[in-house]
């Protein structure tokens, strides 16, 4: 484990949560859960009205989920009713982000709005120039957030208020991986940059073939993403040397995450595909639907992907162990934790399934 | 909570309708309050949710009643207005202001241009005789004078083809070569000696620029993010702030698995009308194509809001591709289909009545005035499965750009790209009629060139062309061929 990475095993959420996208920050996929076999039942499933986008969250008793009809809801888990909701003024396609006692998201009305975990009172916001589409990471106390404005920004998670911004050239929808002391986000230019915690200065950019989507993931001292170019980078670090890389069929929105050595990663091919961090070699793909987008999830020995429903595969070959039609959504992630799957479809339901 | 719905006074439920008719449930239900104090016949097919109807409902039945007798005049009036047509008379002049009685002659145009077609009229023994279509009745914005860059545009019947085998290498887009083939693609079609000065002929610095790309069917073949890219920077180059173009389609999940949110530019506005199917907040009322082709709940499809009151010009990317049900999607369905709600409807396996239906939405006011310009996305060829299909088998690196004002005219030459290339694979035409091609097994479909789930209909081109939205005679057409590379 690289001395970036350090900083945040010893702030990993405990088991049973799943505080930010694919659990959290180290994007390691959640891949502590005991492993969930063939799913029979629904413990509950919740409609909230408007379609889904983002990935559920899970922080405590509770599931936050945000939509397009510009609410977040925090849903009982145990019964899979509401307990709130915030009414953003815009839609939200942004996967929420716990912090302390806040729920951070983003919004289209150019804002990251931080609300109160237990009752949904607003506590913050922070504009920006644009729609807000990738997930705040927070990281000593800053949140980090990109904006379709094409900035980069850095804001006190305990007041909203702006620390920093930096202009990257195109859209940034890829959330950040927040280091000790650097930031790693792509953008819609096709840059991957690094940026320095503290002040935002650009420490080193690389060019892809496309657009980044995909939010990148750091592995001792790899970075990891994938490109709208159709391939999967792997990056040094410390000055951006391409260290490897791997094409695919079609272009990558999806996000790596990464166990043992491998990262999972999906591509518009309809493929998910295991390389070895090290070199960039395959392990397998397996193909997961028509079309990929969503970053995959782990649970010991078993990585899970939504497309167009929810499947279980063998980490270690490929092999489909068993399928889900429900959780129509193609973008986002379940969560696991203690033998439940939450997922989140675009027709707005919410399903408990164990 | 399962929703009851009522479909024909039977009790169903929602888990078991069809996803258009919860489509069609949905954009009733938000504009049931307008049409109630417009005293529109139309809420007629307002339902209940629950075990009893609602209290509109009965009322309702009774508008209904009422509108069926309205709609049977119409249909005798329609014999009259044919003779006219038939005539050679002018329909409609450019001042004409809106009315009802629009609704039967736009409706006679359609229905004429499909029978003197012949296609189906005059099917033999083996092949399939389809139904007329219905009635198509029109309720548009009132124009002082059409826009003459409307359609058929400043160049009716010219069409400029570029072709470069570089602009699409391992399946990637070559965003430089895209660019110089728009350059050339948009001097040629205007005479101009430079790029800029042609696109100045389009669009002016006040504008707020429309691009209505097709995203259905992304990720494996969309209108290229690479071209959208490059008319952006175009309509810039015009003077067009970014902030005032958008780039738009119907379904914004559409829009998220081609990932165009990301890959704009910073400043410009993406746009995805509705977010799912259930999702009418993004249409405009006042303004709709009305028929009732399969005794469906909704017989309404509203133009998009952005349309209608936020765009002032539309440049039409769309892609090159067949069509399932209307034998290709080409200029005139990305921009009419596109552009209106509750489209699906128009085509139930095996009939469609996707002709007359995208000419007439594509005649609508100001839909007709503000689209300006085609620039038609041939990087990749579709030549079976569309519009959604992701099989690469069905998906030829063509390298083609088609650049015109004309949509009709772009479209004719597309069917003969699409024709040929189909023909070089041993697949039927386009047009076929024989029963046996049909298959209601999509997965078939998808991997057999040879069946389809519906009697296509590329005559929807021809019909267009008679309701005067540009030129569908190849040997009138202005086809200029460019090869670049």
């Amino acid at each position: 484990m690289s001395r970036e990475t350090a900083a945040f095993a010893a702030t990993s959420p405990a088991e049973t949560e799943w505080v930010t996208l694919l659990r959290d920050n180290t994007r390691a996929g959640g891949q502590g859960a005991p492993p969930i076999a063939a799913l029979s039942r629904a413990r509950w499933q919740a409609r909230i009205g408007a379609s889904i986008r983002s990935a559920p969250v899970l922080h405590g008793s509770t599931l936050y989920v945000a939509s397009l009809s510009g609410k977040l809801h925090a849903i009982n888990v145990e019964t899979g009713r509401e307990k709130w909701n915030f009414a953003a003024p815009k839609q939200i396609y942004s996967t929420p982000s716990p912090f302390q006692e806040k729920v951070l998201f983003g919004c289209d009305d150019g804002k990251v709005y931080a609300v109160h975990q237990d009752s949904g009172a607003k506590l913050w916001e922070a504009s920006t120039g644009g729609e807000v589409w990738a997930s705040p990471v927070v990281c000593q106390g800053t949140a980090y957030f990109g904006s379709a404005d094409g900035h980069l920004y850095a804001a006190d998670a305990g007041t909203g208020k702006l620390r920093w911004k930096q202009a990257l050239g195109g859209r940034v929808y890829s959330t950040a991986y927040a280091a000790e002391k650097s930031i790693y986000v792509g953008c819609g230019d096709g840059h991957a940059h690094s940026l320095n915690a503290a002040t935002g200065k650009i420490q080193w950019s690389v060019l892809t073939g496309n657009g980044i989507d995909s939010s990148p993931a750091l592995v001792g001292g790899t970075l990891l993403f994938g490109s709208e170019d159709f391939f999967v980078y792997a990056l040094d670090a410390n000055s951006g040397a391409v260290l490897w890389k791997y094409e695919t069929g079609l272009g990558i929105s999806s996000s790596p995450a990464v166990a043992d050595d491998v990262a999972y990663i999906g591509s518009k091919d309809g493929f998910l595909y295991a390389l070895a961090v090290q070199t960039g070699e395959l392990k397998w793909k397996t193909r997961a639907g028509e079309v990929v987008t969503a970053p995959p999830v782990f649970s010991k020995g078993v990585v899970y992907v939504q497309s167009w429903g929810t499947m279980a595969l063998d980490a270690a070959t490929g092999k489909l162990l068993w399928r889900a039609g429900l959780g129509g959504s193609v973008q986002g992630a379940p969560v696991i934790a203690e033998g439940v799957v939450y997922v989140a479809g675009n027709g707005g339901e919410v399903y408990a399934l164990e | 909570m399962t929703r009851i719905l009522y479909l024909a006074g039977r009790r169903v439920n929602s888990s078991n309708v069809p996803r258009s008719a919860l489509g069609d449930w949905m954009v009733r239900k938000r504009y049931t309050s307008r049409l109630c104090k417009c005293n529109d016949f139309s809420v007629s097919r307002v339902f209940g949710t629950d075990k009893n109807e609602s209290p509109v409902y009965s009322v309702a039945r009774a508008a209904s009643r009422r509108r069926k007798k309205i709609l049977r005049t119409v249909l005798a009036i329609q014999e009259k207005v044919i003779v006219r047509f038939f005539g050679g008379r002018k329909l409609r002049g450019p001042d004409q202001a809106m009315d009802r009685r629009t609704f039967v002659k736009r409706t006679c145009v359609g229905s004429a241009a499909l029978f003197l077609g012949g296609m189906d009229g005059l099917a033999s023994d083996d092949e399939v005789k389809i139904p007329p279509p219905p009635p198509i009745d029109v309720r548009e914005a009132p124009l002082a004078k059409r826009s003459p860059l409307g359609i058929p545009g400043l160049y009716p019947g010219r069409v400029v083809e570029l072709s470069d085998r570089r602009s699409i290498v391992g399946n990637r887009v070559s965003q430089p070569i895209v660019r110089q083939m728009l350059e050339r693609g948009m001097r040629e079609l205007t005479g101009e000696s430079s790029a800029r000065a042609a696109w100045a002929k389009f669009v002016e610095p006040k504008d707020v620029v429309g691009v209505k790309i097709n995203p259905s069917g992304a990720p494996a073949c969309c209108s290229s993010p690479e071209l959208v890219r490059e008319i952006i920077n175009a309509v810039q180059s015009a003077g067009v702030p970014p902030r005032n173009i958008v780039v738009y389609d119907r379904f914004g999940y559409e829009m998220d698995m081609g990932s165009y949110q990301v890959l704009m530019p910073p400043g410009i506005r993406v746009l995805g009308v509705q977010d799912d199917r259930l999702d009418a907040s993004g249409y405009d009322a006042e303004i709709y194509c009305q028929a009732d082709f399969f005794g469906e709940w909704e017989t309404r499809s509203y133009m998009a809001s952005v349309v209608a009151r936020q765009v002032d010009k539309i440049i039409n990317v769309p892609t090159l591709k067949d069509h399932s049900a209307s034998g290709v999607t080409g200029c005139l369905k990305n921009v009419g289909y596109g552009t209106f709600s509750n489209v699906a409807r128009s085509h139930r396996a095996p009939i469609s009545f996707t002709n007359p239906l995208i000419g007439v939405m594509c005649s609508v006011e100001p839909l007709r005035s503000k689209t300006v310009l085609n620039i038609m996305d041939g990087t990749r060829m579709v030549w079976h499965g569309g519009p959604l299909t992701q099989n690469q088998s069905f998906i030829y690196q063509a390298g083609i750009l088609l650049v015109s004002t004309d949509p009709v005219a772009t479209d004719t030459i597309e069917l003969g790209l699409i024709e040929k290339k189909r023909q070089e694979q041993h697949a039927p035409s386009v047009w076929e009629r024989n029963p046996k091609s049909i298959t209601a097994n999509t997965g078939e479909f998808y991997q057999d060139a040879n069946k389809n789930l519906f009697y296509r209909q590329p005559g929807h081109i021809a019909a267009a062309g008679k309701l005067g939205l540009g030129e569908s005679d190849l040997k009138k057409i202005d086809h200029r061929q460019l090869l670049m590379g």
